[in-house]
């Protein structure tokens, strides 16, 4: 059960590893994204020391953050599932004696991993744009971040799922990224959310991925809001893992009777 | 003269057929134009949930940088538009197709152009044109002429850059991820005022890579801010002939490349 | 219509270098890799000659013809294709050249068949009157009729090659390129492509240069082989003088009664009956023939010298 998982986990790091030239240049437009964040919120807070409850200094640093950790979470396998569906591959995946989805989700970490490694160059420069001190709650922020890792990789697979019936998912997956990284915060934190947009953005799962991690870091959110969040997170694991449970059974029957 | 006709008449003619044969992907096209204005959509959003907070970025109104954005756009669209097939130059030469654009009667550069519509990016055309129609200042007839010049010229731009990046790859060299990262660094910054950015860094994207000059410049005209520039509003009035030289000076390095995939080949 | 002399293109080529910043030290470097791809070919085609280029893979074929069409230009040599310089008259020479590959199509892949040739039309400037009676021998001819409003990615290999060899003919260019036209094609579609090669070169006396592996195409269409190896003419004459010039001995094959079978070359002077009752005295012999020597020997004959 373990091996062919760690297998799979081996090649979405390899995956990851094997574009050097891309990966050089995603980091170069991670660390520009940064520098541009930290010019422009720099600029509108002007010699005011506060705005929503955050000071520049933590706000650069919330920043940093939230972009470091949606760069290394960057969902990949919806684009692989794709491919594999398209060429009929898939089958392949599917008379493994190790069921689809944790395949996926173990290719998933593998690329995560292989993410984190590319990022090391770049965190040091990141750390430094945003000027990063230690946080005051490393086991609120280590588990927030955990869990919402959980929460991103269980949407990255329902993406995939979808994959079966839509037999286009690269620019699906290319609009879930745009609507995940806004809506987990990576630009604006949700306290500057107007109205019904910060209602939306607050209900979302997202934030759990950008967010709510990044704000504990800077003490933003703190005390019974983290403890408060981590139930959140776990209730949202559990529905997602019955939604995925269900659409995914639906989906396997599709692909065995119509042959993908 | 007559060349040019021709050459015109038939870049139409293949740019329609490779058209057509998109359409037939219809979902994947709405998806595209979809996702482009998605892309664009949540660019501005960012601008404008900050500027909710704070009602000035660097002595611009929101509506003043909803203008700058979509003139960026505009002009960004407009050289995808047609350019976006270089993105593939690479794919060609490894496919050999590179060869039989050779072997037809007609500008290289032409055929390969022609050989896809960025129908994608009329996402990002529509975005553009809507920001700009909304926050454009009463602009007098003269004006307007500037606007669609500069429009012209910050594509023209964009594309000598990606011309000269994409022709990298007429030497097996890998100029695509470059290619991705300068593309990546008009997107990101061009649609701000530049004194956000300050000193150093503002003088780099006005001289080195110019991507002060696709819209801040000939928006800083339009807007009458040419006060804060760096550069004197006579530059800046003639923004767009930019555009127009280093257009010209991308297409002899081209030429150079093309010619040097002649005697090196594949 | 051909002139070839003395060509040589030798491949000169930066180190590449890996590593992280390989791409960038590649671009820099001063250390070049060389091959030399065609060494001093000469060799002439009159009109309406229809001649195989042969050679195996890496010989130089392709880089010769890119030579001919204009796409590469010559290290030094000279060419001279219906009158022009290719690489210096690239356009001029495109008009007067049709270029099949069988590997590669030229069509447009999502549009019907008749999209792409009336855009071929289009980029070759073929007058409107001109272009439909070339359409219709074209159909006549290669029975493009059934297919013409499918889409390309439709096509069976055979149709699609016979709507490229349309292609390349519409605008009747006086010399024709065909590289490796009947590869993955069935013996009916081959037989068509081959006839129409005959028809064309036949009716407008078009030069036909045809490179290839399937002897077959060589023997039904050529009576003049050009054969290069290592970027060198090894042979270039008729197909009938280099099989009587080289005239690799005949061969007695022999079926033994345990299944194993034995060949013996029958020397020069040899009496055949006498060779097999020397073996049949040797061996339980179930079955024997007599292999004559083919094209495709002479030709492994050849390139096997050409490797001591």
């Amino acid at each position: 059960m373990i091996r062919p998982l760690a297998g799979m986990a081996r090649i979405g790091l390899r995956f990851q590893l094997a574009y050097r030239s891309d990966v050089i240049m995603t980091v170069l437009a991670l660390i520009a994204q940064v520098f541009l964040l930290r010019m422009v919120w720099t600029a509108v807070y002007g010699g005011s020391g506060q705005a929503r409850g955050l000071t520049l200094d933590a706000l650069l640093a919330y920043l940093s953050l939230a972009n470091l950790q949606a760069f290394a979470t960057t969902p990949v396998i919806p684009r692989i599932a794709h491919f594999r569906i398209r060429t009929g591959m898939v089958f392949f995946d599917l008379s493994r004696p190790t069921g689809y989805l944790s395949q996926m989700a173990a290719f998933q970490v593998g690329h995560t991993f292989g993410g984190l490694l590319m990022l090391a160059p770049a965190v040091p420069v990141v750390l430094l744009v945003g000027t990063i001190t230690p946080t005051a709650q490393p086991l609120g922020y280590v588990a927030t971040l955990s869990l919402g890792y959980v929460i991103s990789v269980m949407m990255s697979l329902l993406i995939c799922v979808i994959g079966f019936w839509t037999l286009e998912t690269g620019a699906i997956s290319l609009l879930y990224r745009l609507v995940s990284h806004f809506f987990a915060g990576t630009m604006v934190p949700l306290s500057f959310f107007p109205g019904a947009l910060g209602v939306l953005a607050e209900a979302l799962p997202f934030k759990y991925m950008g967010y709510v991690p990044a704000a504990v870091y800077v003490g933003h959110l703190s005390g019974g809001q983290v403890g408060r969040a981590v139930a959140v997170e776990v209730a949202w694991i559990a529905a997602l893992a019955a939604l995925l449970w269900a659409v995914w059974r639906r989906a396997h029957r599709r692909v065995v009777i119509n042959g993908g | 003269m007559a060349e040019i006709a021709r050459t015109l008449r038939l870049y139409w003619r293949l740019q329609r057929a490779s058209m057509r044969g998109a359409l037939q992907y219809r979902l994947n096209t709405v998806i595209g134009i979809a996702t482009g204005v998605a892309y664009q959509g949540s660019g501005f959003a960012f601008v404008w949930v900050v500027m909710h907070t704070f009602p000035s970025l660097a002595g611009w109104s929101l509506k003043e940088v909803a203008f700058l954005y979509g003139l960026r756009l505009t002009a960004h669209a407009f050289y995808v538009l047609p350019f976006s097939s270089l993105f593939g130059l690479e794919f060609l030469v490894r496919e050999g197709e590179l060869d039989r654009v050779l072997l037809r009667p007609l500008n290289p550069l032409v055929q390969i152009i022609a050989r896809r519509l960025g129908v994608g990016q009329l996402g990002d055309l529509l975005a553009g044109l809507v920001l700009l129609v909304i926050a454009a200042p009463p602009l007098s007839p003269a004006m307007i002429a500037f606007c669609l010049a500069a429009v012209v010229g910050g594509a023209l731009v964009e594309a000598s850059f990606a011309l000269v990046l994409a022709s990298m790859s007429l030497r097996t060299l890998n100029g695509f991820a470059l290619w991705t990262f300068v593309d990546d660094l008009f997107s990101r910054f061009g649609s701000y005022p530049m004194s956000v950015f300050g000193g150093a860094t503002q003088w780099v994207l006005t001289f080195v890579l110019p991507v002060a000059f696709v819209a801040y410049v000939p928006a800083s005209v339009l807007l009458d801010k040419t006060g804060a520039l760096n550069v004197p509003a006579l530059v800046a009035y003639g923004s767009p002939l930019l555009g127009v030289a280093l257009f010209a000076l991308a297409y002899q390095v081209w030429r150079h490349q093309l010619r040097h995939y002649q005697s090196a080949g594949n | 219509m051909i002139r070839v002399e003395s060509l040589t293109k030798v491949f000169r080529r930066p180190h590449a270098f890996s590593g992280p910043f390989g791409a960038l030290r590649t671009l820099v470097t001063r250390r070049y890799d060389e091959r030399v791809a065609v060494d001093g070919v000469s060799f002439e085609i009159p009109e309406g000659e229809i001649v195989g280029y042969l050679g195996p893979n890496g010989a130089g074929k392709s880089t010769t013809v890119k030579m001919l069409t204009g796409i590469l230009t010559p290290t030094s040599g000279r060419i001279e294709v219906d009158g022009r310089v290719p690489w210096r008259d690239r356009e001029a020479n495109a008009r007067a050249v049709g270029v099949v590959f069988g590997q590669r199509s030229q069509l447009w892949w999502d549009l019907p068949l008749i999209d792409s040739l009336r855009l071929v039309g289009d980029l070759y400037d073929v007058p409107a009157a001109r272009f439909t009676g070339s359409l219709r021998r074209m159909c006549d001819l290669l029975g493009l009729d059934d297919f013409l409003d499918t889409p390309v990615r439709q096509l069976s290999l055979g149709q699609r090659m016979r709507g490229d060899l349309a292609a390349a003919m519409l605008y009747d260019p006086p010399i024709l390129y065909l590289d490796e036209p009947t590869v993955g094609l069935d013996v009916l579609a081959k037989q068509a492509v081959r006839e129409f090669i005959v028809d064309t070169n036949r009716a407008g006396r078009t030069t036909v240069v045809l490179t290839t592996h399937d002897l077959a195409d060589v023997e039904a269409l050529c009576r003049r082989i050009i054969l290069i190896d290592k970027g060198r003419v090894l042979y270039d004459g008729g197909i009938d003088d280099l099989v009587t010039a080289y005239a690799p001995p005949r061969r007695l094959v022999v079926e033994l009664a345990d299944g194993e079978t034995r060949t013996f070359e029958i020397a020069g002077g040899t009496s055949v009956p006498e060779l097999i009752a020397q073996v049949a005295a040797e061996h339980a012999i179930r079955d024997l023939s007599i292999e004559e020597p083919d094209l495709e020997s002479v030709i492994k004959q050849i390139y096997a010298e050409s490797m001591r």
